[in-house]
């Protein structure tokens, strides 16, 4: 691992991008601590410290996450990357549905760049959406229902439209940061900005837990260490399904005969069932949110309140369960379409020894990753349930530094991009050896 | 001089939004958003796209200042 980085750094052109990505990462941390013009600065703080007392800062859990504590602090990166997350699921819904979006998929490349367009202009619209519920909620005090202080500064409708924009082209510009570092710099950026909103809260938890008790802080770093390797293990897990090559006589010269394998992860669908499953468990918190404080409670709006709110309730633990379980299936359904591996297969001349080619092929794929999906959902809920359930039997905070969502997202960035980063290294070393 | 910067801050955001709408999408979205596979982006930018960028740091840069300006300006 250490000599991977010191042999990332001697490489100029791999050195340039990792410091980059570095530099991206600042700015990206410094808009997220800078307040929004027209905040009350102060104030704000004061309030966070009252609500990370009691536990109305958790009502936000997941997006407070996903913004690694700007949100709340009203920065200008506020909203941070959950716009572009949440359109891009909205789109990722959409393809099944909309026949035009379907054939923009079908069509390759050109199709994806279409549908990235879509999402780019839509994650704009949802930013907009987004940042006046919060600036509107921080008007009204709903924000933080326990604290008494003002958190802006000014009342009227112009500062409040100028805060509304600001946050607006904020998120416009993390969207670019994320591309500007998958292009130019090292791994995907929109899942190493993520990355480091996660990262970010670490430290200070850690601090919170190491006063609460010593104690409690070395447990939870051994059963954090020993997550982590249970992630790492199963992350890795695949099975390989072997390929056999026909050789085929072209001319005077032999091709083909060659053995390979179809690697299927136990979780193909990788962390996003999870985030899936978080955005939409969010919906009802929302709306007690917004319509909660009124003088007649619907009925549905009250139930949603006693049951879907609490992280601790076992409906909502089911809930999120099922989801979870439901989106992983839907997910690797999407990525992974046995018909069309079996056919380009069945093109080149390959099969699975013992398997005839085409539709049996295809039964068969099918057949093996429904199975190792099995094993591969409930990993993914129970992981994610951990702090829910270290939430009720120990009383840890919910933003818990390992909860099952951060250590996933952690694990997984990481992994993908020191794995990127050795395939360029590969490549710089075999251009090197073949001068 | 508030409402001047406040209004500068409001162009500036606006150009903003305009500016990264108009680049082309480099990420895959969703997709390759953790552990797809790696997408390879051969071929340099085009001189529309290194103009934009320029462009687009440019507006970048007056829009943070802008925001620092403000935020310092409307400090109780």
């Amino acid at each position: 691992m250490l000599t991977a980085i010191t042999r990332a750094f001697r490489t100029p052109d791999l050195r340039n991008k990792l410091l980059f990505t570095l530099g991206i990462i600042a700015l990206f941390r410094l808009g997220s601590v800078l307040p929004t013009p027209g905040v009350n600065a102060q104030n704000v703080a004061l309030c966070l410290d009252q609500a990370q007392a009691g536990d109305a800062g958790n009502i936000y859990g997941m997006v407070q996450l996903f913004s690694g504590g700007a949100l709340l602090k009203l920065s200008v990166f506020a909203l941070g990357i959950m716009p572009y997350i949440t359109a891009s699921i909205i789109l990722q819904l959409l393809t099944v549905v909309i026949p035009r979006l379907e054939a923009l998929k079908k069509e390759g490349q050109a199709g994806t760049a279409k549908i990235t367009q879509y999402t780019r202009y839509l994650t704009i619209g949802l930013a907009v959406l987004q940042s006046t519920a919060f600036i509107a909620l921080a008007r009204s005090g709903q924000l933080f229902p326990s604290c008494k202080e003002q958190v802006l500064l000014s009342q009227e409708i112009f500062p409040l439209v100028t805060m509304v924009i600001t946050m607006t082209a904020g998120t416009a510009v993390i969207m670019w940061l994320g591309e500007l570092v998958t292009d130019r710099g090292v791994g995907n950026g929109m899942s190493i900005l993520i990355f480091t909103q996660v990262i970010a809260v670490f430290p200070s938890e850690l601090i919170n837990i190491y006063r609460l008790s010593p104690f409690k802080f070395v447990v939870v770093m051994v059963v954090g260490v020993v997550m982590i390797g249970v992630v790492v293990f199963i992350e890795q897990a695949q099975r390989r399904i072997p390929v056999q090559y026909a050789k085929r006589m072209v001319g005077r010269r032999m091709y083909g005969g060659t053995s390979t394998y179809i690697p299927l992860k136990v979780n193909q669908a990788g962390i996003i069932p999870v985030i899936f499953a978080s955005s939409l468990l969010y919906l009802p918190q929302l709306l007690v949110t917004l319509f909660g404080n009124s003088s007649q409670p619907n009925a549905v709006i009250e139930w949603l309140a006693q049951n879907m709110v609490r992280g601790d309730h076992p409906i909502y633990m089911a809930v999120f369960f099922l989801l979870i379980i439901f989106f992983t299936y839907f997910y690797v359904s999407i990525t992974f379409n046995p018909p069309e591996v079996a056919d380009n297969m069945k093109k080149y001349g390959g099969f699975i020894p013992g398997i005839r080619p085409g539709r049996p092929t295809a039964e068969y794929l099918n057949y093996v990753l429904t199975r190792l999906t099995a094993a591969g959902a409930p990993y993914l809920g129970v992981i994610s349930l951990i702090p829910i359930i270290a939430l009720a039997v120990a009383g840890a905070s919910q933003n818990f530094p390992f909860g099952g969502t951060s250590i996933l997202i952690m694990v997984g960035v990481g992994l993908d991009t020191v794995k990127q980063i050795e395939s360029q290294l590969q490549q710089r070393n075999y251009e090197g050896f073949l001068r | 001089m508030i409402i001047g910067i406040s209004i500068a801050l409001i162009l500036a955001s606006a150009l903003m939004v305009l500016l990264v709408l108009l680049h082309k999408g480099k990420g895959g979205g969703l997709s390759d958003l953790f552990g797809g596979g790696f997408s390879s982006s051969f071929g340099g930018s085009s001189v529309v796209e290194r103009n934009l960028d320029r462009l687009t740091v440019i507006t970048g840069t007056v829009w943070f200042v802008c925001i620092i300006a403000l935020g310092l300006l409307l400090k109780p």
